[in-house]
Parts: structure tokens; C-alpha cells; sequence
């Protein structure tokens, strides 16, 4: 009886919002009229606390600090506390512990962006569409390969909060030096890594011409997309990566390993070798993620640092990177409201660009490029202008449910070919069958 | 109304005695066995609030689908280790025990010394290791390469990644082992090494006829609470390797973390943790039938 009673009000309920709708568009002056109903759905009534999940690290606390401060004074319902979590996956674990508890849950929560799919698909975060259209924010302002990355089948789950991409870090003042440019197509890379290597007497390399990461496919995957590799057939069964064009990415690649120009860097250590070796000029140039800008300029003490987009093909393309934010949709409305204040604020323009300023991460508005703000950003940080060239470049990530198997097979087998000498021919036959068993039993 | 018996009540005061560490053992060991036996025939995502019923659909995954091959992985990557922890703890040990057998001041220094690490956490002993073992900047490469040899890969090449695991587990693990061994020999009475000297048995002799065999008990208790120890592995897998490179270190309870925690399949976890329980029930099972009647209860 219950039931019937809450159904019949949801319908009731449903049928209103239609009708408000219709009459809504019906009539100008009704409009406003109507949002300013729906925004006081989501304000908040009294005074609350609320957590904020994050993954920034120690070096970035005195800006948390700041913008959390920030937010506490300019109003006096909502009192945020912010807690460092750890890194995005020990985020996820905490997270989704929480969610299968049902208790313990964030007000607010970052994602690193792979996993905006299956939160938004087993429901755990709350839509904000109507918290969009209601308050007025302003969503359209973010690029639309943000938009897309953060949001699950026409559902805004989350928003684009530190956004990175994929770059070619670069020892510019060895590149002056020896008249190296950086080579704007895939094609060109094995001529720029003869020119960028250097050799010992002895054959063994003294610099490295570049280091692939090979610990997150993530760093090399758009060689492969750009070079019209399919990852993920249409099918979402097969992969094509033993196709032809993969075969070819995956030997020129090889190529660059054996002629001791590149390395494939893999293992727990991995990342900090790679910039360790970039700092101490044993490396001309690595690909790495641009969030790490700040990183490198203040390491690299001896050079100036460089920043190029990937070399590609016709086509452009890379992928986002960084972390969304996310409201739990286990949560009571007052808390979801307050959460939405806030973060509305945190992604908000100008705080948009504190964070970008503070840390090596990306604006992610649109607007803020052609502002003042803008304009003195990239008078500070210059090597962005790569970025902000390619923005409409910059494409969600490949979201499937089998993709962590996916990944992890792929990385494997080439770190077998590139670091064990394990032969290409036949063996990448096999990978393919691991994958597409893979990808098909993650659909099950 | 029938009077209970004194000796009754007694019985069922003892039993109420026992009753709040039974409801302790029932909620925290019990009742997640019986859940996950539940979860292990749904096909719960971990981020989702329901499931389906979905019969032997994760056993036949398991055993006679695409993971039985991850399983068998698994399996080898585990006994590996085992196998390794084992030799060391109980082989190591004995060692270092017959080495540090005397009551000289120095080598209550020394024992100390190497029953330590020990008292070192995991983790922070597995970070340390890890720089250690680094390729480039790693300490142990730095030597190898002053002494004239090639640095080696340790945690990136499939042959020596699990060696590395092993040498931390070594590290902390052996000291243990000796003060097992060298508590239990303190307690072999010294009347037997008294007559064996008495009759010219040399210091094998002794070792082989009367140390060894009086060693027993110890030697299976630390087998079997190694075997059980080493089998769980994680942590040192999680901040070494984590599960590579290629798989070759991807030991069982890493495996369901990553059902679990990466792949959400908790499904999946589930039936592959309660295959991990049964094969440790029977193991252990197995251990002990086996040794009955081979150890010696003398000492």
C-alpha cells in the first residue's frame, strides 16, 4: 500500500515537473520563475559539516588550505574539511569500500577519470543535471572533451576538476644547442631520436632520446589511436591492437628500444627513474603527463624545460587525464547541496585558475583563455601554449569494462617485446586472443 | 520442576564464559565465510547495492573458464613463494640458531641484531627495499657494478623479481626462525648431549641423533604457521612488484585484491578466496596428517 502511496506521488510528482516544463516554455517570464524554484531545492538550510576527499599530495596543502579557508569564510552554513586520502587508486578503494558499507561517505570526492564509467554506471554519484539547470552553472564553459569525460550516458556525474593531458617533456636548451626540433608526426620520431641520442665508445647509450612510460599504457596508447589503431573494436569484444597498423606502431616502437634510443620503463620505480633521468640530462626529452610541469621546471635547475604536444598524425588526438569531482548519491540532499556549493566553487573560474597556477594541472575553462587571467597564465607558464592550442584535441578516455584487463595484458606483453627481447611476430596474435577473452568475459 | 545438576551448572558457567568470545568469533570469522560462500554464486559489482543469483557461474569461471589459467598462474607465483619463505625460515633459521646457540654476551648482541627486522613494519621495510633494488640508483646494483658485474633488473625482469620479494622476506623472516630454533633447543635437556659426548659422538652425530629429531615439534609448527603466513602474502607483492612483471608475481590474495578493488568483481574474489580457503584447509590438513607419528614429543 506503501508503495502504491510513494508511486503514485513520484507520478504526481513527475507530471507536475512535465507540466512546469510545458508552462515554462510557454512562457518567458515563467522561466526564471521556474529556476528559482528549482535552486532553492539545493540550498542549504542550516548550518552543516562536510568532508572533501582528495589526492593532493602534502606539497599542494597550503593551496588547499587556501581555497578551503576561502570557502568557510565567504559563507557561514557549510564547513568544509578537507582529507588527503592517498593516491587515486588508494581514493578508489576508500571510496568504493564506503559505498559498499553505505556509511563513511565523502560529501565530495575525486576520481581519477577512468573511473567516472563504472561509478556512473553502478550509480554511485549523484547526477548533477538538475543541480546544472537549476543553479545556472555555467557547464558549457568547459571543453567538450571534459564534458564528455566526466559525464555517463547524457548523465553529468561528475566535473572536470584537475585536468592533464599527455606531453613530450623536453630539454629545451639541448634542443637549441643542437638544432633539434620536436617532430610533429609520429613519422618523424625515428629521425629526432638519431638526432637526440647520444652514445658512449662503447655502443651503450649516454642520452636517451626518449623514455616511453610503460608502466600506464595511458603515456603511449595515442601513438597507436592517431595511427588509426582500434584499441576496442566497435564490437567492444575484439581488440585490433595485432592488426597491421598496430603491428607497425608497436615494431617502430620496438625499433627505437633495440637501437638503444628509447627505453620502455616499467616497475614500481618507474616514474621516478624517468624524471630522475630527465633531470640529470641523461634523457633529451620523456613523455609524461602535464600536471607535472611545476615539477620539472623547479627540478630541472640546469635547462630550460620544454613542452610539446605528442607527435601524431593527421589526426591529433589525445586523452584527458587528472580527476573529476564527484557528490556520492548515498547521501542525504542537505549534504548533496552543500556539496554542490562547493563544488560549484571549486570549479568555478577564477578558483579554476589557483589551481592551475598552484599546481602543473590545466585551466579547464574555455573562457579563461581569452581573459586576462588567461593571458597572464600563459605569460607564466608559456609551454602550455601546446595545450591550449589542441584543447579541441583533448578526447575522453576509452571506458570499457574489461579496459584495467585490457591495459594490463597490453603492457605486459610489450614490455616482454621491448625489455626481454620477447619477438613480436605471433606473440602479438597471442596478446590479441588474452585480450579479446578478456574484454569479452568482462562483459558477462 | 527439575533441579539442575551442580555439575551441569558448572558446565553451562563455563559455557556462558565462553559465549562473548563465540559471538566475537561468529561475527568476525564465521559470518564472513558464510557471506562470502553468498557472494560467490551472485554476480555482485562492488559498486552496485543488488545482485543476481547466478548458480556455478564463478566456479565454472574459475575451474573450467578464462580463470582457471589466472588460478594456475596464481597457484605457481604462490607455492614459489611459499616454497622460498619456507627454506628460508625454517632452513635459514636452524642455521643461525646452531650458529647463535651460546651464551656468550656478544651474541645476545648479534641475536638481537637479527631477530630486528622483524619488528620493522612491512611496508616501510618493502619502500626501503624497493630503492635498494632499484636498477639505476638502487644500493645493490651499486655494488654489483664496483665489484665488476651488470646491474641486474631485479623487480623489472621476470627470473629475478621474485628472488627480490624474497630477499626482503629473508630479511625478516630468518631472525625469527633462529629464536624459534634456539628457544627450543635451550629446552632439549643437556643430559642427552652429556651421554652422547660421554659415548664419542661427535658434533654431527649429536646434531643428526639427538638435536634434529628433539626439534621436530618446532619444526612443524614453524612449517606450518609459515606455510600459512607465506601463502597470504600481499603486502611486499603490493609496494614491490605489484603482481609483475608478467604475472610472474601475482600470488593468490593479490589476485582477488584485484578482482576486487581494480575489476570490482567481487563475484569473483569471492570464489577465488574461498578456493584459496579449501586449498589451505586441506594443506594444512595434509601437514598435519602427514607428520603425525614423525615428530618427536621427547624433549
Amino acid at each position: 500500500m506503501k508503495q502504491l502511496m510513494r508511486r503514485s506521488m513520484l507520478a504526481f510528482l513527475a507530471t507536475s515537473m512535465v507540466a512546469g516544463g510545458l508552462f515554462a516554455q510557454g512562457g518567458k517570464e515563467a522561466a526564471p520563475k521556474a529556476a528559482a524554484n528549482d535552486a532553492s531545492k539545493y540550498e542549504v538550510t542550516a548550518p552543516i559539516e562536510i568532508t572533501w576527499w582528495h589526492a593532493l599530495e602534502n606539497q599542494y596543502q597550503p593551496l588547499v588550505d587556501e581555497i578551503v579557508n576561502n570557502f568557510n569564510a565567504k559563507q557561514d552554513k557549510i564547513k568544509v574539511k578537507a582529507e588527503y586520502i592517498g593516491d587515486y587508486a588508494t581514493v578508489n578503494e576508500t571510496l568504493v569500500a564506503a559505498q559498499a558499507a553505505g556509511q563513511g561517505l565523502p560529501a565530495l570526492v575525486v576520481a581519477n577519470t577512468p573511473y567516472v564509467a563504472q561509478y556512473g554506471a553502478a550509480g554511485l554519484c549523484e547526477d548533477l543535471n538538475p543541480y546544472i539547470k537549476a543553479t545556472g552553472f555555467d557547464i558549457e564553459d568547459f571543453g567538450e572533451g571534459m564534458i564528455k569525460a566526466s559525464s555517463y550516458e547524457d548523465k553529468q556525474v561528475s566535473l572536470p576538476f584537475l585536468i592533464s593531458t599527455q606531453v613530450m617533456y623536453y630539454n629545451k636548451t639541448m634542443a637549441d644547442a643542437k638544432g633539434i626540433t620536436i617532430p610533429a608526426y609520429f613519422k618523424d620520431m625515428d629521425s629526432f631520436l638519431e638526432k637526440a641520442t647520444e652514445y658512449n665508445a662503447d655502443g651503450s647509450t649516454k642520452v636517451w632520446g626518449t623514455i616511453v612510460p610503460g608502466w600506464d599504457q595511458w603515456y603511449f596508447e595515442t601513438f597507436f589511436l592517431n595511427n588509426g589503431v582500434n584499441i576496442i573494436n566497435p564490437d567492444r569484444k575484439t581488440t585490433d591492437l595485432n592488426g597491421p597498423a598496430a603491428v607497425e606502431t608497436t615494431k617502430t616502437m620496438g625499433n627505437w628500444m633495440k637501437k638503444g634510443q628509447a627505453y620502455f620503463a616499467t616497475g614500481k620505480g618507474a616514474s621516478a627513474n624517468m624524471r630522475q633521468a630527465f633531470i640529470e640530462q641523461k634523457a633529451f626529452s620523456v613523455l609524461h603527463t602535464s600536471s607535472l610541469y611545476n615539477t620539472y621546471v623547479d627540478r630541472c635547475k640546469d635547462f630550460e624545460v620544454g613542452m610539446a604536444w605528442f607527435p601524431a598524425t593527421d589526426t591529433r588526438k589525445q586523452e584527458i587525464g587528472g580527476c573529476v569531482l564527484l557528490i556520492p548519491a548515498k547521501n542525504d540532499q542537505q549534504t548533496k547541496n552543500a556539496a554542490w556549493q562547493f563544488l560549484s566553487y571549486l570549479c568555478s573560474k577564477d578558483v579554476n585558475m589557483k589551481w592551475a597556477e598552484g599546481t602543473g594541472y590545466m585551466p579547464t575553462r574555455k573562457s579563461v583563455l581569452e581573459t586576462e587571467e588567461g593571458k597572464a597564465f600563459l605569460a607564466k607558464k608559456p609551454a602550455f601554449q601546446c595545450i591550449f592550442d589542441n584543447l579541441d584535441n583533448i578526447y575522453p578516455r576509452i571506458q570499457h569494462a574489461g579496459w584495467n584487463q585490457l591495459a594490463s595484458i597490453w603492457k605486459s606483453y610489450l614490455a616482454q617485446f621491448y625489455n626481454e627481447g620477447k619477438p613480436i611476430e605471433g606473440n602479438i596474435d597471442q596478446m590479441a586472443e588474452e585480450i579479446d577473452e578478456a574484454l569479452e568475459d568482462s562483459l558477462q | 520442576m527439575k533441579s539442575i545438576k551442580p555439575r551441569t551448572l558448572d558446565h553451562l558457567k563455563d559455557f556462558g564464559c565462553t559465549v562473548p568470545a563465540l559471538v566475537l568469533i561468529l561475527i568476525f570469522t564465521y559470518w564472513p565465510i558464510v557471506r562470502l560462500i553468498q557472494i560467490s554464486f551472485t554476480n555482485w559489482n562492488l559498486l552496485n547495492d543488488s545482485y543476481k543469483y547466478v548458480g556455478f557461474k564463478n566456479w565454472k569461471w574459475l575451474f573450467t573458464g578464462s580463470g582457471t589459467k589466472y588460478l594456475l598462474n596464481s597457484l605457481k607465483a604462490t607455492v614459489i613463494y611459499s616454497c622460498g619463505e619456507i627454506l628460508i625460515t625454517l632452513l635459514g633459521g636452524l642455521i643461525l640458531a646452531l650458529i647463535f646457540n651460546t651464551e656468550h654476551p656478544g651474541y645476545n648482541v648479534m641475536r638481537a641484531v637479527v631477530f630486528m627486522p622483524k619488528y620493522v613494519a612491512m611496508s616501510s621495510a618493502a619502500v626501503v627495499f624497493l630503492w635498494m633494488l632499484n636498477t639505476q640508483y638502487g644500493v645493490f646494483n651499486y655494488f654489483l657494478t664496483q665489484l665488476g658485474f651488470k646491474p641486474v633488473d631485479w623487480l623489472q625482469d621476470s627470473h629475478t623479481a621474485m628472488l627480490s620479494v624474497l630477499m626482503l622476506t629473508g630479511w625478516r623472516a630468518i631472525g625469527y626462525g633462529m629464536i624459534i630454533y634456539l628457544a627450543a633447543m635451550r629446552s632439549i635437556s643437556k643430559d642427552y648431549y652429556e651421554a652422547a659426548e660421554l659415548d664419542g659422538a661427535t658434533y654431527w652425530q649429536r646434531l643428526r641423533l639427538i638435536t634434529l629429531p628433539l626439534l621436530t615439534p618446532t619444526t612443524l609448527f614453524l612449517f606450518v604457521t609459515t606455510f600459512l603466513s607465506s601463502m597470504k602474502v600481499f603486502q611486499s607483492i603490493d609496494i614491490l612488484t605489484g603482481g609483475g612483471p608478467y604475472r610472474s608475481t601475482e600470488v593468490f590474495v593479490y589476485k582477488i585484491y584485484q578482482y576486487a578493488m581494480v575489476d570490482f568483481r567481487m563475484d569473483r574474489a569471492a570464489t577465488m578466496a574461498l578456493a584459496f580457503f579449501l586449498l589451505l584447509l586441506l594443506c594444512t590438513a595434509a601437514t598435519m596428517r602427514i607428520s603425525r607419528g614423525k615428530v618427536n614429543y621427547e624433549s
